[in-house]
């Protein structure tokens, strides 16, 4: 009799768990808002803190390779330099066929800015702070203020969103390499890191080789930065080759981000 | 079951998890942050008495504020926690029998 009755307490309890899961599922976009609403304030203070926090440590313990990045970085800063020059003359030249042409193309966006308040520590997702009452919506990308792709809003809350990273294993979207004319997909691998599938074998590419969005299946504007090629894996079996990519962003540095609404 | 217990530790996991979410994801080893709310709920049923169900309370609570704070519908780590609390439960009451947490 004792028995049964702890079976029977068993299964109520399991039943009313279920039953409370199910319920909450039907409420999840405003139980996660509720939660979100008043963490909000914390949770940018620990972000900003973390950041700072992170910031110092990596400063310590990469305080032996400062001379070497310092002597690269002026380096890369003497060749950047030497493009801006470049690529101001080509910007005179492109204005002038712009005005002899009569073509007036703007290539801005409208964009919301937004701050990270959080990160899924399982998942390439973060938090920003606009949502809804801010005229986001689903799919919007999400791109740094130097035009780098982060990702693309996945839910969307009344003061919150969620965005999915470019590294997450659930986005792929098309992207190109423009000096190589090379197209192909951009897929996540999870934990920050990104691959260039679907590269025809035919085609030369490097390590260096800076890979941009394409908008030939319209999920994100074109030539927004996406990474630089790492490592290119080329096997005479397969039909196409793969590249390995760093994303050009770092989640620890990010503080704002920038939501595309449109184009201007 | 002490009130103020509960309600501490229910305030003490949502603090954890918006450290978690918000600063210690700033810190990760070899590109992966440590679960410290899966981690504590593991060990509470570790440690406590099998007798006890505050673990089953535990791990209810944890996995409900981790589902909040992830991309991962409501239930997932509820249900992933609470069946770890059960065979921790199950396998220190039938089968094994250690000093430290017969008085937890």
């Amino acid at each position: 009799m004792a028995k049964s009755t702890k079976k029977g307490r068993i299964f109520i309890a399991v039943f009313i768990i279920i039953a409370v899961i199910i319920a909450a599922n039907f409420f999840q976009k405003n139980i996660k808002s509720f939660f979100y609403s008043f963490s909000q304030p914390i949770q940018k203070n620990l972000w900003a803190a973390g950041k700072s926090s992170s910031d110092f440590f990596a400063s310590i313990f990469n305080a032996g390779n400062l001379k070497k990045e310092n002597d690269n970085l002026n380096f890369k800063n003497q060749e950047l330099l030497a493009n801006i020059s470049r690529l101001e003359e080509l910007q005179k030249e492109n204005e002038n066929l712009k005005c002899a042409l009569g073509v007036n193309l703007q290539n801005d966006f409208k964009v919301n800015m937004a701050q990270i308040v959080g990160k899924d520590i399982s998942q390439d997702f973060i938090l920003l702070d606009k949502g809804a009452k801010d005229g986001i919506s689903k799919a919007m990308p999400v791109i740094t203020a130097q035009k780098v792709l982060v990702g693309k809003i996945s839910d969307v809350y009344d003061n919150f969103s969620k965005v999915l990273l470019i590294s997450s294993k659930e986005s792929s979207f098309d992207a190109q390499i423009r000096e190589r004319e090379v197209s192909g997909i951009i897929r996540g691998k999870g934990n920050l890191k990104i691959f260039f599938d679907l590269i025809p074998q035919d085609k030369e590419i490097s390590a260096g080789d800076i890979v941009v969005s394409s908008s030939l299946a319209g999920f994100f504007p074109s030539d927004l930065l996406v990474g630089r090629i790492t490592s290119v894996k080329r096997n005479n079996v397969e039909a196409f080759q793969q590249a390995e990519l760093n994303t050009e962003f770092d989640i620890n540095q990010l503080a704002n981000l920038f939501i595309i609404t449109g184009r201007q | 079951m002490n009130l103020l217990k509960i309600s501490l530790f229910v305030v003490l996991i949502y603090f954890l998890a918006l450290f978690q979410s918000s600063f210690l994801v700033h810190f990760n080893i070899f590109g992966f942050v440590p679960n410290i709310i899966f981690i504590i709920a593991v060990l509470w049923n570790i440690v406590e008495n099998p007798k006890s169900y505050f673990g089953f309370f535990v791990s209810g609570i944890s996995g409900f504020v981790l589902d909040v704070f992830s991309s991962h519908t409501i239930g997932f780590y509820i249900i992933i926690l609470l069946l770890i609390s059960l065979a921790i439960k199950t396998l220190f009451s039938r089968y094994v029998r250690v000093p430290f947490n017969q008085n937890i």
